[in-house]
């Protein structure tokens, strides 16, 4: 059974050395009366104890660098080493954030130049990387539309229009932003109801919140007539980038109407997932919000790049420094490896493999929308609930078959769907070979249902009770 | 006992209504984990959320089918959420109203017409 | 360049089998006008061209040839080696999210492990799997109090926290309409405890106080979170981690939510992140807290395992009613700091944390003693203290800068009735002879008025 570090504690063991102190430091002691009291129960472990153990964890996780991913809405691409090389280069990895402006030159100019180029990549005006996440770069957009309609007198926009399809953090950032979140429908095409749209939208709406391609891979065609109806309320148009993936240099947000976006560096920039994070959401807008953009800014003075800290219209700073510098390191190499020729032939072979993949599967599952998809699609694992088999049986299946499940139950408006991204980077043989896993699994259905339904069987747990995890948390180890 | 087209029951006797979910919202939300029930005293209106019902999955706002002032929560279901899943319609209740406004009632479904909205929704109660 | 795997014979087979007469044909959803065509010149670099190019931006940072004395929220420390070795693992480094618990054993027991360090640390009941850094840590926390009692809508915050984190906090509190009162500090640094406990009251949702301050001074919080406490409010204490290996924990001042930014403890200054918040909090108040949280549970055949848990607080389930809009996290951080906090152990910690005040102590001290320097007060403090040289402006930054010292930060930019002040860090990383040479230039500088 798998111990916990604070299980291998062994007292008196220990990793850590200390350089050679000094007697004339010893006579200096903080105040008795506000030191700790409570022992610090931290586990005691030599090194090789350490290493060990997190060789053991390691060996009970899968990466990419593993296994196939094809996680819906994800884009889990290789994650290029030669990133990994350069963002720990001495010259990068020691900058002190608030270090004087002409010792960090190098550091300013990679923010500048890849906001340049992110721009310039979708047709926007002016952008900042301080987002830590998608989220976060969702929360400062909104933020962004807040302080415009402001600035105009016009206070009362209350409500954010967002598709009923939309990723969760869509209607959560609302919520943070002090708004309402309104659904809207999406029709039997999968994409936005138009006529909904126009019942919706008002003097009260301060924005619709819009991923396109959607989160079914779709791409809603009818973008222009979108615009129409949200601007000709007075609203704004605000882009999810997380499926950025499909258009690179194919279509650009700026140029379909919308206002603002936000974008995953970790997600089309293949900065590594890390187990969760970080990742980096930088945010990008037109003229219109650019006065808006949180602070600190970088700009370029001839040869020589500044840091602006100072501006009355901007919302202010949204993370402690300059957000997550390394990650704008391994998105900048990216984008300067691929140039603007590789970058487009990175959505042509994403929107390629999924179609590709769609065709061989559609002989196994309902597939609710039969145009072309984008870069990801969506299948439904319906057709054996008769077996008593759903999606999430035939996710934890694949896990022996070596490969990642797709992304399940979600978007929340396909029952028991899965959502299937492949992206670029694999070749025919990797997704032929997800396939016969497939058919495997299909035909393990039809002979065996038990199998699936009890899956996995060759991952180092089998499945975990989410339910007794969530009735009786326990959220730590005991600390002896 | 009325039902709502939102999956809640009320039982009235006294004009003090015992408030819960039926069988097929606890069917539909799957093993419920917590139970965020009303604080006692306060004031709901007709449809406000009043209570929220937490799987590991999702999370369904309870609304008061009536107005009136919560008297009294179900504390046993802090030890034993399950019991909304295993007797949604007895030891599962969630909270008590003194109602404001009987008229209210009227407005509800009984049994019959609840299962009959169901069925013609495709789902089996 | 680019890391696309298949070439032509397999594309035409993919077409083939799809029906497709070309890849344009699969982008034809999109409206015509909108679409840019396919550019012809290949203008990407070879790998060894990359290499090249972020060799010579990063020679543009002269940083790294300076003696720093920089603190302010981001701090200089020796990352152990088996840190960096860890976390390119590529079963961490390129591991998604763990959704799928069977295949992720091993990162989610990372970050039970992550959240019972954090735990002891700060002596707090439960913890979270990491929010994006200290300042977005503050904020979430000032939500959380606001969420936990609704009908109030004040907070209480320390004018002397950093004052980055604080304009975060006001940016996050900007949509709720809170009033936010600021306890003002004394000339010696420390927070005026009677000003403090006037403006903390029964509409005050919570308490926010530094640990150590933006000043590096120790304030009593103890006595101030028992107001907090006699009021109903939340007490909420940021704070440098390594501060828990010497000076009370959170638990014991007093604190209901504990949070900071993990980067002291095993992260590179970075210009500034990834870093990694955290937070701690009282039992209670679990499904307040944000972000992602990973319990224990057992499997089929009651072996042990590692879930996300309490996902009902979360975008993905309860959407515009979560707790926070937070999804990916700082994790791999997370799992850095991790391994630190074992690299160190319970007893190194604890010398650690020792031999950063004793450093400072002593630059402080000695400083101190020169003619002319005047330190900020006699308030206790750790890894950082504040200091008057008698110059204002830039010269005497100048004069350490030339001698190859960052000599700390100019604390005047950020607070005006500190000009011509310098907020000094000292971390283990300063050898005696270091200091003693920041000190022999200092008292050049003395000697030069």
């Amino acid at each position: 059974m798998s111990k916990t570090c604070f299980e291998k504690t062994q007292p008196g063991q220990h990793a850590y050395s200390m350089s050679r102190s000094d007697s004339e430091f010893d006579c200096f002691l903080p105040p008795l009366r506000l030191l700790r009291k409570n022992e610090l129960m931290l586990p005691e472990m030599s090194e090789i104890d350490i290493t060990r153990h997190f060789c053991e964890l390691a060996a009970k996780n899968v990466g990419i660098d593993n296994e196939f991913y094809p996680l819906g809405s994800c884009t889990m691409k290789f994650n290029p080493r030669v990133n990994e090389q350069c963002s720990a280069l001495p010259g990068f990895s020691s900058g002190h954030p608030l270090a004087p402006e002409e010792m960090v030159q190098g550091n300013l100019q990679i923010i500048f130049e890849l906001v340049e180029m992110l721009c310039a990549l979708c047709g926007m005006e002016a952008g900042s990387l301080l987002p830590c996440a998608g989220a976060h770069g969702e929360y400062t957009g909104i933020k962004m539309i807040s302080a415009y309609h402001s600035s105009r007198g016009d206070h009362q926009r209350s409500e954010i229009l967002i598709p009923d399809d939309a990723h969760g953090t869509n209607p959560a950032t609302a919520s943070m932003a002090g708004y309402r979140a309104i659904s809207i429908h999406t029709n039997v095409k999968g994409e936005v109801d138009l006529d909904h749209l126009r019942q919706m939208a008002s003097e009260r709406t301060a924005a619709l919140m819009l991923t396109n391609p959607n989160t079914l891979g779709l791409f809603n065609s009818q973008i222009r007539d979108i615009a129409e109806i949200i601007h000709g309320q007075g609203g704004m148009l605000y882009y999810d980038g997380a499926n950025l993936n499909a258009i690179l240099n194919v279509v650009k947000p700026g140029e379909m109407g919308f206002d603002v976006m936000h974008l995953n560096l970790h997600k089309t920039f293949s900065t590594p997932h890390g187990g969760g994070g970080p990742g980096s959401g930088p945010v990008l807008c037109n003229e219109k919000l650019a006065k808006f953009l949180p602070i600190p800014r970088v700009e370029k003075d001839g040869n020589h790049f500044k840091m602006s800290w100072k501006d009355v219209s901007s919302i202010g700073q949204i993370c402690s420094f300059h957000g997550n510098f390394a990650i704008y390191l391994r998105a900048y190499l990216y984008a300067k490896l691929h140039g603007n020729y590789g970058l487009r032939r990175i959505a042509e072979n994403a929107v390629l493999n999924a179609n590709y993949l769609k065709s061989k599967l559609i002989q196994f599952f309902t597939i609710p929308y039969s145009q072309s998809c984008m870069h990801e699609f969506v299948i439904q694992a319906d057709n054996y609930l008769d077996k008593g088999i759903k999606a999430l049986d035939i996710a934890k299946r694949l896990l022996d078959y070596g490969m990642h499940a797709p992304t399940i139950y979600f978007p929340l408006i396909v029952k028991e769907c899965m959502l299937v991204e492949p992206t670029e980077v694999e070749s025919k043989a990797t997704l032929d070979q997800f396939v016969e896993a497939m058919a495997a699994i299909i035909e393990e259905i039809q002979q065996d249902p038990e199998l699936v339904r009890t899956a996995p069987h060759k991952t180092p747990v089998s499945r975990l009770d989410e339910v007794l995890a969530a009735k009786k948390p326990i959220l730590k180890a005991q600390l002896k | 006992m009325r039902f709502t087209e939102t999956h809640e029951w009320i039982d009235v006797k006294e004009n003090v209504g015992v408030v819960g979910v039926s069988a097929f919202a606890q069917k539909e939300l799957g093993d419920i984990v917590y139970v965020e029930l009303p604080k006692v005293g306060r004031e709901v209106k007709k449809g406000q959320e009043a209570a929220v019902l937490e799987s590991t999955k999702a999370a369904a706002d309870v609304y008061s089918p009536a107005s009136g002032k919560i008297i009294e929560v179900n504390a046993t279901l802090n030890q034993k959420p399950e019991l909304v899943n295993t007797s949604s319609e007895g030891e599962g209740w969630l909270f008590k109203l003194q109602l404001s406004d009987p008229q209210e009632l009227t407005g509800l479904l009984d049994k019959q017409a609840y299962q009959a909205n169901l069925k013609d929704s495709g789902f089996s109660p | 360049m680019d890391f696309i795997s298949n070439q032509k014979a397999q594309v035409n087979a993919m077409l083939e089998a799809i029906g497709a007469g070309s890849i344009e044909e699969l982008f034809a959803s999109i409206p015509q006008n909108l679409k840019h065509r396919a550019p012809h010149r290949d203008d990407g670099l070879s790998e060894s061209e990359g290499v090249i190019l972020m060799e010579e931006i990063a020679a543009k940072n002269t940083f790294s040839s300076y003696e720093s004395y920089l603190g302010a929220g981001a701090y200089e420390h020796y990352l152990p080696a088996v840190i960096g070795f860890i976390c390119s693992k590529s079963e961490f480094l390129t591991a998604y999210t763990p959704y799928q618990p069977e295949a992720s054993q091993g990162m989610l027991q990372a970050t039970f492990e992550f959240q019972s360090a954090i735990c002891a640390l700060t002596g707090m009941d439960v913890s979270n799997a990491s929010l994006y850094d200290g300042a977005t840590a503050c904020a979430e926390a000032m939500l959380m109090a606001l969420r936990y009692q609704k009908e109030r809508n004040k907070v209480v915050i320390a004018s002397s926290l950093h004052p980055h984190y604080f304009s975060v906090v006001k940016q996050f509190l900007s949509s709720h309409g809170t009033l936010i009162e600021r306890i003002p500090f004394d000339k010696d640094g420390s927070l005026d405890r009677a000003k403090a406990e006037a403006l903390i009251d029964d509409q005050t949702s919570a308490v926010l106080l530094p640990y150590p301050s933006f000043f590096g001074v120790i304030d009593e919080i103890k006595q101030i979170s028992a107001k907090a406490k006699a009021c109903g409010s939340l007490m909420v204490v940021c704070a440098n981690p390594l501060v828990y290996g010497l000076y009370a924990s959170a638990e014991e001042i007093g604190a209901d939510i504990a949070v900071g930014d993990i980067q002291p403890l095993g992260l590179p200054l970075q210009f500034g992140g990834p870093y990694c918040g955290y937070m701690a909090c009282r039992q209670d108040l679990v499904r307040q807290m944000p972000g992602r949280i990973v319990g224990e549970t057992i499997d089929a055949e009651g072996k042990r395992g590692f879930v996300l848990t309490l996902q009902a607080r979360e975008q993905h389930i309860r959407r515009e009613k979560a707790t926070s809009n937070i999804c990916t996290n700082q994790a791999l951080a997370a799992l850095a700091s991790l391994v630190c906090m074992l690299w160190y152990g319970r007893q190194g910690l604890r010398e650690l944390a020792l031999t950063n005040y004793q450093r400072t102590a002593y630059l402080r001290h000695r400083l101190g003693q020169l003619p002319g320097v005047v330190l900020m007060g006699n308030a206790p403090f750790f890894n950082e203290f504040a200091l008057s040289f008698g110059y204002s402006g830039a010269e005497a930054f100048e004069h350490f800068r030339h001698r190859g010292i960052e000599p700390g930060l100019d604390l005047g930019k950020y607070y005006p009735e500190f000009n011509g002040y310098l907020l000094v860090a000292v971390t283990e990383t300063k050898t005696k002879g270091m200091l003693d040479r920041y000190i022999q230039v200092a008292s050049e500088l003395m000697v030069r008025k």
